[in-house]
Formats: structure tokens, sequence, C-alpha cells
């Protein structure tokens, strides 16, 4: 009887204390190093445990938007024998990456040469692109341009299988502007969600005023398949260029070639701050038809957009859809004073 | 001497082999052979607990609820990414709980939902319907709770307390019919915990809990246990407490439970900022529990009247109702809320039994028609009245 009351006593205990685990579960482990984050208001919050906000700091960047911007690819340049310029590219595509597309979120990333978006492919009008396409993923790929080219260039009904699987695409540059390409796979949704496709620019034989040139191509990613984004980035990695922001100089031709590549939403939209922008719709026009501080762009629209600040400091710039703004698409120029 | 010491060692060793080598197979399974059983895809999961409004800041108690560890990534309100602080960390192993800090400018009433990305980019949410300030214990809100305790558990049980004077007037056949009601009351209040308990564990209680399993537990458990209790009252009861007074005290006692997990309710759902505590439904409490007095009051029709033994039992019962919504209000926990139901439904499922078996005593056993008739308007009253909560 004895026993038996002491076992009914230990269970008893054994019950309380699991409850109470249960139920004050941060009891235990608690640190005390403090640390400080800055909210998007501005706010100091001190903390003893791990912030989580969206700050890339250059460490854990698997993709580096700063670079991605002004980096352009001119291919490997020779002359044919009719003079015309030859540019080739190597594009290799990829869909086993995981990605760190936002601080502490892991993303099956399909890429083109190891990155979303995949290089940006720039020639002069009248140039022949001759890109060497290999598929290294485990799934069928191709690769889709937008602009004038030969049917079976098309990248739709050539289908590149995976494993090194091979095509290669060649076609004359043009028409002038900024073009987007991107995998034309079925279905269409996921290989473009996933993360293949980038920029093709085409220069005017006559070259554009001199500027300050940058890509930006807005997307974002579906991290739990729901077919709504949980992230949008001007170049993949939410609020980026808001706490790393583009630094510019003030009075200086500033030239952004803009791509919505944006899946599962209707539009996108770029709004700047400050300042109003020439703008050039796919980039195929030299006269601008807007001049404003704000575009909307359906899935695919691209333009140019060219503006001068006057004023140097910070100023934002971000979808006017604040919900795309506010999970990631946004960023900011720093306007430099211009050097003596 | 030697022998049966031997003997007794050697019983121990057969009961604990078994043991032994199951510990043996669960540490290699985990280990040399885990790769092995690895079949599918574990996906993360985790379950948001709580959501508390406080200054400038909302506050998310995370519980990784899932088979595999997660890491917390990110914080959003109403799907707006906001840089948020995660307290201790963001890894949490299996059953682990964390606190996310998230400042934010919240509206007082307006409905929130709060979403929390893991690592594989998985977003889980949990919505508030009108937000409301944490209730900080403080007198002045103890107070409140204690008022609406008072006027959900202790008077409407006083109030039919007061039945008492009546059914002891009445014939024995009357009597019984009365006795029945109350087993129908109390059989309507044992479903009724029950089916709370799994209404709360299935919305705010992980599935890694077995929240069903968990209320059939204690059920079951509540119910052997004061059933043995009760057994050890109820036999010993002779000279002051008689077994009828033993009976009115277990049904004070389940009775109570019950009222513990009916204020838990109302102060969580306060707390949570679920529901303004009208007055229509603190009346619809008042009416509903005024029956269970008469639950307390019918097996102690038989006695001379003993004033203080029964406002004591009235106590008994309705008090908890007080502690129930301080707890409720003050320290919300679903997994306290559903242990405390269930207690209460296997309490009342007890007393159900004892007073049936009460009532067989009689020659014509628990078959006649004022018995079942009894039973029928004990339930159908207290469905009748339920609709008013």
């Amino acid at each position: 009887m004895k026993a038996f009351s002491k076992m009914i006593s230990i269970l008893v205990v054994t019950t309380i204390v699991a409850t109470l685990y249960f139920v004050y579960p941060n009891a235990s482990d608690a640190k005390n190093e403090e640390k400080r984050f800055l909210t998007h208001t501005g706010a100091v919050i001190q903390t003893t445990g791990d912030i989580l906000d969206p700050v890339y700091t250059a460490q854990t960047v698997e993709f580096d938007p700063g670079k991605y911007l002004r980096e352009f690819s001119y291919g490997r340049v020779s002359t044919l024998e009719d003079g015309r310029t030859l540019r080739e590219f190597t594009i290799i595509a990829n869909d086993d990456k995981i990605m760190e597309i936002s601080p502490g979120v892991f993303y099956n990333a399909w890429t083109f040469n190891g990155t979303v978006p995949g290089p940006t492919i720039r020639a002069t009008e009248g140039d022949l692109v001759r890109i060497k396409f290999i598929n290294e993923g485990s799934k069928l790929h191709t690769i889709h341009f937008h602009g004038i080219h030969a049917a079976e260039m098309d990248g739709v009904f050539e289908p590149v299988g995976g494993g090194g699987g091979q095509f290669t695409y060649e076609f004359e540059a043009g028409p002038v502007g900024v073009h987007p390409y991107h995998c034309h796979i079925m279905p269409l949704e996921e290989h473009i969600s996933h993360g293949l496709y980038g920029a093709y620019i085409v220069d005017p034989k006559v070259p554009r005023k001199q500027a300050d040139e940058m890509v930006m191509i807005l997307n974002g990613f579906d991290t739990d398949f729901d077919t709504e984004n949980n992230f949008y980035a001007a170049n993949t990695i939410p609020f980026y260029y808001q706490h790393h922001p583009i630094q510019i100089n003030a009075n200086e031709l500033i030239r952004v070639y803009v791509i919505n590549i944006l899946e599962f939403d209707q539009i996108n939209n770029f709004h700047l701050h400050g300042n109003l922008y020439d703008y050039y719709p796919s980039g195929t026009y030299s006269v601008p038809s807007q001049y404003t501080d704000m575009i909307t762009l359906s899935q695919g629209e691209r333009g140019i957009m060219e503006f001068t600040y006057t004023y140097h400091g910070k100023y934002l710039f971000h979808a006017h859809k604040t919900e795309f703004a506010e999970k990631g698409w946004t960023g900011l120029f720093l306007v430099k004073e211009p050097e003596a | 001497m030697e022998t049966t010491k031997s003997s007794k060692t050697k019983t121990i060793l057969a009961g604990v082999v078994p043991v032994i080598i199951l510990a043996a197979m669960v540490a290699y399974l985990f280990g040399p052979s885990s790769d092995l059983l690895n079949f599918g895809v574990s996906l993360p999961e985790i379950t948001i607990e709580r959501i508390d409004f406080v200054d400038s800041e909302i506050q998310v108690v995370v519980r990784n609820t899932g088979p595999i560890d997660v890491s917390i990534a990110q914080a959003d309100v109403n799907d707006r990414i906001h840089p948020a602080a995660i307290e201790p960390d963001k890894y949490l192993s299996r059953f682990e709980a964390a606190t996310v800090r998230i400042p934010f400018e919240w509206n007082e009433a307006e409905p929130y939902e709060i979403g929390l990305t893991v690592q594989d980019g998985t977003r889980f949410s949990q919505s508030v319907a009108a937000a409301a300030p944490a209730m900080k214990p403080s007198v002045e809100l103890a107070s409140y709770f204690a008022v609406i305790g008072t006027y959900v558990g202790i008077i409407p049980v006083m109030i039919g307390l007061l039945w008492l004077p009546f059914i002891a007037k009445l014939s024995p056949t009357k009597y019984k019919f009365f006795l029945a009601i109350t087993v129908g009351l109390l059989l309507f209040l044992g479903i009724d915990a029950v089916e709370e308990g799994l209404e709360i564990s299935s919305e705010r209680l992980a599935g890694s809990f077995n929240g069903q399993l968990l209320v059939a537990t204690v059920v079951v458990c509540s119910f052997i246990g004061l059933y043995y209790a009760s057994e050890k009252l109820v036999s010993r009861a002779s000279g002051k407490i008689t077994k009828s007074v033993a009976i009115a005290l277990m049904v004070s006692i389940g009775i109570g439970l019950h009222n513990l997990g009916e204020g838990l309710a109302i102060g969580a759902a306060i707390g949570l900022g679920e529901v303004a505590l009208s007055t229509f439904l603190i009346i619809g409490f008042t009416i509903h529990n005024t029956t269970e007095g008469l639950a307390i009051a019918a097996p102690m029709a038989r006695q001379k009247p003993m004033i203080a033994k029964l406002a004591a039992m009235g106590l008994i019962a309705g008090a908890p109702a007080i502690f129930g919504a301080w707890i409720g209000g003050f320290q919300y926990s679903p997994i306290y809320t559903i242990i405390f139901l269930a207690i209460g439904a296997g309490a009342i499922f007890q007393v159900v039994v004892s007073i049936m078996g009460w009532m067989r005593q009689d020659e014509k056993g628990l078959l006649s028609a004022p018995i079942a008739a009894g039973i029928a308007v004990g339930m159908i009253v207290m469905y009748l009245t339920s609709i008013l909560v």
C-alpha cells in the first residue's frame, strides 16, 4: 500500500513537472547578451535573443544584388568575315541549388549561371549573338529570348534535356531596347517563379548618352508554393537596397533598365522618391513616352528609366503597391555630393 | 532470507530486462540506423500558441510542434514583413518554444494576423479577432474577474440551492424525478466539458500533443481517481457525514472542477480578445448554472437542513469559476484549460455513476418512469439554457 501511494505521488509530481515544462518553456537557457535593431520606422529595440530582420550582410549573401546591379556581360567578342561583331556566351541551367533568398529562408532556386536573375546579356544592334546553352539540371529547360529571331531559335519547341543537354541559340541582336529572357518549358509558371530569367539589353549603334547604368529585375518568390509570393524584390533579395543603398552622384544621368518578371501577381510598379524620370517602354524608341515617378508593369513588361538627382541625400524607390514594398520590394538611392 | 532476496532481485531483473532491450533498440534506431528509416520528407511545423498586445509591441509565443528542428526566419503582421526579435533564440528543437517580439503600433479592437516564416519559406499564421491590451495582473482586474466569477459561479449555485426546501417536501417518486434531473444536468455538463476540451484542442493545441487523447486520458484518470476517493468517503461516511452528504460533496467537487474550466474559458476569451463579455452572456451563464445548485441540493434533500454545509458546498462548486477566470485571463494555456475541463468531466461522470447507484438501491431499480423522464428533462433544460450562453 505504501509503495503504491509512493508510486502515485511520483506519477503526480512527474505530471506536474511535465505540464509546467510545456506551460513555461522559456524558463531555461536565457541569454544575457543584449542586441539592438532598428524597426522600419526607426525605433531602437533591444533584445537578449536573436534578431529576425531582413538585413543582408556581405558574409551571408550567396547572390550579391550590389554586384549584379551594374554587371553587364558582353560575351567573348570576335569579328566575323562580313565585318559584323560576334558575341559568344555560355549559359548553364541548374535546378538543384538551395539559395538563401532572405536571411534564414532557404529556397530551391533554378538558375542560369548559378544566379537569379541570370547574367545580363548585352550586345549592340546588328551583332551576332551566339549562346551556348547547357542544361545541367534534372528537368527540361530552354532559353526564350524576347526580340527578333528565327522560329527555331525561340526556345519553345526545342526542349533541352537535363544532365548536360545542349543547344546553341544564334540571332542578330535587335531590336534596340531592354528585353527579358527566360525558360519556356511548361509549366511555365513553375520554371519562371523558380528563377530561370534574366535581362537582355540591345544597345543602339549610336551609343546612348553616357550614364550610370543599372539593371533592376522586379521579381519575387513563392516559398510556400501557394501561388502567392512571400517575398518581393528588385534583384531577388528583399530589402537589400534599403539596407545597402545604391550610391549615385548628384547631377549625373542615371539609367535603369527595369524588367518586371514577377510571377503570380497581375501587376508591379516602380515609384521613385524626390524625382521623376523619363520612361522609354521596352527601350525601343528614343523618345520617352512619359515623364513620371510611377509606372505600372505587367509580367514581361520592361523599359528604360532616365533621371538625374539635384539634391544629395537618401531617396526611396519601391513598388507603389505597398504590399510588395512591405514584403521586400523597397530600396534606397544615396545621392552623393558631386565631387569637387 | 537469502533466497527471498535473490528471488526478489530476479523479479526486478525480469521486469527491467525488456526495458533495457527497448532502450537499446531506440538508441540503435536513433543512432546507426537512423538513415535507414528516413523515408519521405519531414516538413517543419510550428504552432503560434499565444499572441499578446503590449505597448507598441506584439508578443507571440511559438512552439515547434513538428517532427524536425526549425529555425524561425521572419515575422510578419497582416502578411507584411516586420523586423522582430526572438527570445531566447531562433532555433527551436522539437517542442521547444520561444517568444517573438514584433515592434508594432497596433490599433485596439482591430483584427490581426501574425505570421512566422521558417527556414524553408513556409509561413504559419494565427489570427486574433480583436486586438486587446494584454492583461497584466492588477488588483482592479483581479477583482473584475472575481465579480464575473461570482456572477457566473457562486450566485447561481446558491440560488439553485434554495430549491432544497421544495425538494425536501416532495413525495419519494417526485424526489426521484428531481434526482434524475440532476443526473441529466450532470450528464450534459460532462459532455459539454468534453466537447469544450476537444474544441480547444483542435483550435489551439498542436496536433503533436494529441489533444483528443489527452482529453480521453484525463477524463478516465479523473473518473477512476474520484471513484476510488468517493468510495472511500462514502464507505467511511457515518455520524457527521452521511452518505447523502458525501454524494452531495462529490457533486459539488465535480461541478466546481467544471466551473473552473468554465472560468478558464471566460477569462481566456477576454484575455485573447475574442469576446467582450456582455451582460447577456453573464445572464446566460447565471441561468445555466442555477441548475447546478439543484444538482447539489437534490441528494441533500432527505437530510435535516444543514445550512453551513450547504453553503460550503455552494462555494466549493461556484468559487472555482473565479480562480478559473484569473488563470485563464492572466496566464492562458490551452493545455491547462483542456486538463481542467477533462478533470471536471471525469468528476461529473463519476458523480452521475454515484447518484445512479444510490437511486438503484430502491426496489424498483433504475427502470422507472420518473427516472427516465428526469434524465431527459435535465438534459433538455441544460440544452435550452445553454443556448443563452
